[in-house]
C-alpha cells in the first residue's frame, strides 16, 4: 500500500507535468510551420521579415497578430488578402511558379506607418534558366520617357468649376483622332491637352469652359466603370486614410503623416524616414496641381513614391493594370464623370 | 487524533456548526480534499504563468490575462470573499511550496523541516504593506492588467517572493504582511457568514497543550479569534483539537463588526479606504468613457501617467481619508467622552467595510459580465495560438443577453450601502442612546451616501 | 385578526418603506413629449475611446453614427442593442437604428485595436437615465430604512 505521502507527491507531480506538458505541446504542435507574426510596424512589423520559398512548392504560412487587425497580400500576386485577427490564426498556402522577389504587404490599416508594413519572399528555382528574374512590371512609363515626377507640375489655366465629362461627349467625334488614343492620354497632362485643344480649328467657336469639358470627355473615353469601381476599391482601402475619403488630402494621417514621420524611427524593410517627410498628402481637388500632371507623372508617382514626403511606393505591390486604373480614378476628383447630360 | 462526537458542542444562537454535518466531517478532518484542491491550483499556477510568458501577447487571447483577472477575480470577488470570507486562502497555492519546504512533507508533518522561523518584524507588522503594494499595483494597472507577460512575471514574483518569506519568517508572513489579495480580503471576511471559533472556552483554559496554536500556518490563536480577518480557514486547528473543540460556523453576515474597537491602530482604516479610493479610480479609468485616462494610465513613465500616478496617490492617500476624518471629526463633536481621535477614526472605519467589498463587486460585474465570453474562448484557445479545444474558440457568447449588468450593479452598491449605514447606526449606539445615536451617525451616513451616488454615477451613469 | 397597536407600529414604516421602493421602481419618470428626429453622430474611434464619448438621444430617435478610425481598425457595438459596425482609417462606416429603449448604454469596441481594447468604452444616453435615478432614489431610501433599522 502506497504511503499517503508519496501519494500526494505523485499528485503532485502529476499536475505540474500535466501543465508544463500542455504548454509544450503547443510548441511541439508548430514545430515545422512557419508562423508569421504581424505587429504594427512600431512594434517590429512582419516577423519574420524574410521568407524562403521555391518554386512550385507549396509554402504554408500561419498567421497571426501580437497587437491588431491586419491583413496578408502578397504584391502582384491574384490572391485575396487574408485577414489576421489578433490571438487568432489564420492560414494561407501560396503556391509561386516564377522565381523572384515578392513583397508580401498589410491591407488593413493599422496605424500610421501602415503602408511600411511590408516583407519579402525570396522564390527561387532549382533550373539555373529561371533565375534572376525579377517580378516585377515593366518599366513605369516615367522612366521611359525621362519625366521628373519630383518638380512640381503647375497648370497655367484651371477651369472655373468642375468640368462635366457629359456636356463634352457630344462634340468627342469632331476631336482630331491624335488626341484619342490611349498613348496621347497618358502622356498629356489635362491642361497641355486643354490648351492644344483650344488651339485647334473646330474648337474655335467654343468657350474656355467648353473646351474644358471636352477634354474631361477625352479623360473619360480612355477608362471605363469597372475600372473605375476597381480603383475607388483600391483608393478607399489604400489611399484614403491619408488623402482623405473625398481626396482632399485631409485623411485622418493627413497631418500626422508630415510631423510624425519626421520623429519616428521604424525599423522596417521600406523606405526610411527623414526630415523631408513633412509635406502633408497630395490635394487631389485641388486643380492647379492636378490639372497639370500627366497621367505618366501619376503613375510615377504611385509607383516611386517619396517626393519628399511620407508617400509610400506601390511598385511591387499593386500590378501595372492595377495602378493606370487608380490614375484613371483620380481624375474623378477633377472632372464628373457622371452619365447624365447636364443641359 | 480522537473526534468526540457531535452530540456535546455547544454554540452560540446565530451559529451552525458545519462540522456538525456527517458528510461534511470527513472532508472536514481529512487532509485530502484541501490538498487536493491546493494541487490543482497549484498546477494551474504554473500553467497561467507558462501561458502569460510564451503564449499570444495579445491580453484578451491569453488565458493569464483572462483567468487571473477575469475568471479568478470574478470568483473571488463574487464568491470566495462575500460568502467565504478567507476562503481563497485555504487554496491558494501561493503560501503552498513554502509551507510543504516549512513543513517537511505534503500531508504528513515530519522533522525534515526547512526553514529559519524567524519572527516578523514589528515595524513591518499590520496592514501598511498591502496597502503600499496595493497602490503600486494600482498605478500600473492598465499595464498589469492587459499585458500577459506583466502578469506572468507578477505571479512568478509573487510566489518566489511567498518561498523565500517561508523559508525565513515563521507561518505564514507572506499572506499575513505582504499579499497584496491577502489584504482586502482580510478585512472583508469580517463581513462573511462563515468563521472558525472555539466551542466552549472552557475546555481551552484547561488544556495545557495548545496544539491549535502550534499548529496554525497563521499563527493564530483560535480561543483568542474576535474576528475572522486573520483566519485563513484552513481548518487545521479543527483537525488537530485533541478536544474536537473547533467549530466552523454559519453565521450572519457582518458579525464581526459593530461592537466598539478599543484599537488606536489605523491600518485597518486605511487600507479599507484605499479600497474604496480604488474602487473610485478604477471605475473612472476603465469603465469611463474618457480615453485620456485610459492613455494615460497606459503611458508608463510618461508626464500623462505622472499626472495620473498623482492623482490616484492623491484621492487614495489624502483626499478620501481627510473626507473621512472629516465625517468622523463631525460625528465625534457633540461626543460626550474625549476618545482619542485615532481610535474613532479605527472604529468607525467599520462602516467603510461593507461599502468598499459591494463596490469591487459591483466594479467586478462591470467588466466581467459583458466580457464572459473571453473565458470559454480562453479556455479554447489558453496561448492564442489557434486552438479550439473545445470548440469555443471563436464563439462570442453573450453571457448578458438582457443587460442585466447594470441591474445587478445597482443592487451590490444599495446593499452595501444600506449595511455600511445601519452598521454607522449600530457603532453610534454603542455610545450614545437611540436618539443621539443618528446625529452622530450622520456625517458617515452622509459619507457613505456620497460615494455611493458617486460610483452609481460611474458604473451606470 | 388585526395586529395589536404595538406590532402594528413596528410593522409600519417597513410597509411604507416598501410601497416607496415600489413606487421609485415603477413610477414613471417625466418625459419630454417631443417628436422623434434624426440624429446623426460623427463619432472617431481612436485607441482607446471614442469621440464624442457620450452620444446623448430621445426615445424613439433615429440615430445615425457615421464611424470614422484614427488609427487602426476598431468596432462598435451596442449593449442592448444587436449591432455592429466596424471602421478603419479612411472607410466611414454608418450604423443606423432606432433608439427604441429608454436607458444608458455603453458603446463598446469589437475589434482588439490593443491592450486596451476591452476598456474601450463610450455610451449612447437615450432619453433619462432611468436606471440611474432609480438606484439614486433607492439610495435615499435604504438611508432611511438602515437608519430606521438603527433605531430599533
Amino acid at each position: 500500500m502506497m504511503k499517503p505521502e508519496w501519494l500526494a507527491r505523485s499528485l503532485l507531480v502529476a499536475l505540474l507535468a500535466l501543465a508544463a506538458l500542455a504548454v509544450g505541446a503547443g510548441w511541439y504542435g508548430q514545430r515545422g510551420v512557419v508562423t508569421l507574426r504581424a505587429r504594427m510596424p512600431e512594434g517590429g512589423g512582419w516577423s519574420p521579415g524574410e521568407i524562403k520559398a521555391d518554386v512550385g512548392e507549396p509554402l504554408k504560412l500561419r498567421l497571426t497578430s501580437d497587437d491588431v487587425t491586419h491583413s496578408f497580400a502578397v504584391g502582384q500576386l491574384d490572391l485575396p488578402a487574408v485577414d489576421i485577427h489578433p490571438g487568432e490564426m489564420s492560414e494561407v498556402t501560396l503556391v509561386f511558379d516564377r522565381p523572384g522577389k515578392y513583397t508580401y504587404y498589410c491591407t488593413r490599416w493599422c496605424g500610421l506607418n501602415h503602408w511600411r508594413m511590408r516583407g519579402t519572399i525570396e522564390v527561387s528555382s532549382p533550373d539555373p534558366s529561371q533565375t534572376g528574374k525579377v517580378v516585377v512590371g515593366e518599366t513605369p512609363l516615367y522612366l521611359e520617357l525621362g519625366l521628373d515626377i519630383d518638380t512640381p507640375h503647375p497648370a497655367q489655366l484651371t477651369p472655373g468649376s468642375k468640368p462635366a465629362a457629359s456636356a463634352g461627349r457630344a462634340r468627342l467625334e469632331q476631336v482630331p483622332l491624335k488626341y484619342r488614343g490611349l498613348s496621347y492620354y497618358r502622356t498629356h497632362s489635362p491642361a497641355a491637352a486643354w490648351e492644344a485643344l483650344r488651339a485647334e480649328p473646330f474648337a474655335r467657336d467654343l468657350s474656355d469652359a467648353q473646351v474644358w469639358s471636352l477634354v474631361a470627355a477625352l479623360w473619360q473615353a480612355n477608362t471605363g466603370a469597372e475600372r473605375l469601381a476597381e480603383a475607388e476599391a483600391i483608393y478607399r482601402q489604400n489611399c484614403a486614410a491619408c488623402h482623405g475619403e473625398n481626396g482632399g488630402g485631409d485623411g485622418v494621417f493627413a497631418a500626422q503623416a508630415a510631423s510624425e514621420a519626421a520623429s519616428m524611427d521604424v525599423p522596417t524593410s521600406g523606405q526610411p524616414i527623414d526630415a523631408h517627410d513633412l509635406k502633408t498628402p497630395a490635394n487631389f481637388t485641388a486643380a492647379e496641381s492636378m490639372l497639370g500632371a500627366s497621367p505618366a507623372i501619376l503613375q510615377g508617382k504611385i509607383v516611386r513614391g517619396g517626393m519628399g514626403t511620407g508617400m509610400p511606393y506601390w511598385g511591387p505591390i499593386f500590378t501595372e493594370e492595377q495602378i493606370w486604373a487608380l490614375v484613371d480614378y483620380l481624375w474623378t476628383f477633377q472632372f464628373d464623370y457622371s452619365l447624365e447630360v447636364n443641359p | 487524533m480522537t473526534h468526540a462526537a457531535g452530540g456535546d458542542r455547544e454554540t452560540g444562537k446565530d451559529r451552525f456548526d458545519l462540522a456538525r454535518l456527517p458528510w461534511l466531517r470527513p472532508l472536514i478532518y481529512s487532509r485530502w480534499p484541501l490538498f487536493i484542491a491546493r494541487s490543482v491550483t497549484l498546477a494551474g499556477f504554473v500553467f497561467t504563468i507558462l501561458v502569460g510568458l510564451f503564449g499570444s501577447p495579445v491580453g484578451s487571447h491569453n488565458f493569464a490575462i483572462i483567468f487571473v483577472w477575469i475568471a479568478w477575480w470574478t470568483a473571488l470577488k463574487l464568491f470566495f470573499i462575500p460568502l467565504g470570507g478567507r476562503s481563497w486562502c485555504s487554496v491558494c497555492p501561493l503560501p503552498m511550496p513554502g509551507e510543504w519546504l516549512g513543513q517537511g512533507g505534503l500531508v504528513s508533518k515530519t522533522r525534515k523541516r526547512l526553514g529559519l522561523r524567524l519572527r516578523w518584524p514589528r515595524r513591518l507588522r499590520g496592514y501598511w504593506l498591502q496597502v503600499g503594494l496595493f497602490l503600486v499595483i494600482g498605478l500600473f494597472s492598465a499595464v498589469t492588467l492587459t499585458d500577459p507577460r506583466v502578469t506572468a512575471w507578477i505571479l512568478l514574483s509573487l510566489i518566489l517572493l511567498a518561498i523565500l518569506l517561508s523559508l525565513v519568517y515563521e507561518r505564514r508572513a507572506f499572506c499575513t504582511y505582504l499579499c497584496p489579495i491577502g489584504g482586502f480580503t482580510g478585512i472583508y471576511a469580517q463581513i462573511a457568514p462563515v468563521e472558525v471559533r472555539v466551542v466552549n472556552t472552557a475546555i481551552c483554559a484547561a488544556h495545557a497543550e495548545k496544539t491549535c496554536y502550534l499548529e496554525c500556518p497563521w499563527g493564530v490563536y483560535p480561543v483568542a479569534l474576535r474576528d475572522s480577518s486573520q483566519c485563513g480557514l484552513c481548518l487545521e486547528c479543527l483537525r488537530v483539537c485533541p478536544q474536537d473543540n473547533i467549530a466552523l460556523n454559519l453565521r450572519p453576515f457582518n458579525s464581526d463588526l459593530g461592537a466598539a474597537r478599543r484599537t488606536q491602530r489605523l491600518d485597518e482604516a486605511f487600507l479599507a479606504l484605499v479600497m474604496l479610493g480604488s474602487a473610485l479610480a478604477f471605475g473612472a479609468v476603465f469603465i469611463g468613457p474618457w480615453g485620456i485616462l485610459k492613455n494615460a494610465a497606459l503611458a508608463i513613465g510618461s508626464l500623462p501617467w505622472l499626472g495620473y500616478a498623482a492623482a490616484f496617490l492623491t484621492l487614495n492617500m489624502a483626499f478620501l481619508p481627510a473626507a473621512f476624518a472629516l465625517a468622523v471629526w463631525l460625528a465625534e463633536k457633540g461626543s460626550l467622552r474625549t476618545a482619542p481621535f485615532r481610535r474613532a477614526l479605527a472604529n468607525w472605519s467599520q462602516a467603510l467595510l461593507p461599502l468598499g467589498l459591494f463596490s469591487w463587486i459591483a466594479f467586478t460585474v462591470s467588466f466581467a459580465l459583458p466580457k464572459f465570453s473571453y473565458i470559454t474562448n480562453a479556455l479554447s484557445d489558453p496561448l492564442g495560438q489557434g486552438w479550439s479545444l473545445l470548440g469555443s474558440a471563436q464563439v462570442v457568447v453573450n453571457a448578458d443577453k438582457f443587460n442585466l449588468a447594470p441591474i445587478l450593479q445597482v443592487a451590490a452598491l444599495l446593499v452595501g450601502l444600506y449595511w455600511s449605514v445601519n452598521l454607522a447606526v449600530n457603532l453610534a449606539k454603542t455610545e450614545t442612546g437611540a436618539p443621539l445615536a443618528l446625529r452622530k451617525a450622520a456625517p458617515l451616513v452622509a459619507f457613505s451616501l456620497l460615494y455611493t451616488l458617486l460610483m452609481l454615477g460611474l458604473l451606470v451613469g | 385578526m388585526s395586529l395589536p397597536a404595538s406590532k402594528r407600529s413596528r410593522y409600519l414604516p417597513w410597509l411604507v418603506i416598501s410601497l416607496a421602493g415600489i413606487l421609485i421602481l415603477i413610477l414613471p419618470l417625466p418625459v419630454q413629449a417631443r417628436d422623434s428626429t434624426g440624429h446623426t453622430f460623427k463619432v472617431e474611434a481612436r485607441r482607446f475611446a471614442y469621440s464624442p464619448s457620450i452620444l446623448k438621444v430621445h426615445p424613439g430617435d433615429q440615430v445615425t453614427i457615421e464611424l470614422t478610425s484614427q488609427d487602426v481598425v476598431h468596432g462598435l457595438v451596442v449593449d442592448g442593442y444587436d449591432l455592429e459596425a466596424q471602421a478603419e482609417p479612411g472607410q466611414t462606416t454608418r450604423l443606423t437604428f432606432t433608439a427604441d429603449r429608454a436607458g444608458t448604454f455603453r458603446l463598446r469596441c469589437s475589434v482588439t485595436c490593443g491592450s486596451m481594447h476591452p476598456f474601450m468604452i463610450g455610451k449612447l444616453q437615450v432619453g433619462n437615465n432611468d436606471l440611474l435615478w432609480r438606484g439614486a432614489g433607492l439610495a435615499l431610501l435604504l438611508v432611511l430604512a438602515g437608519v430606521w433599522k438603527g433605531y430599533q
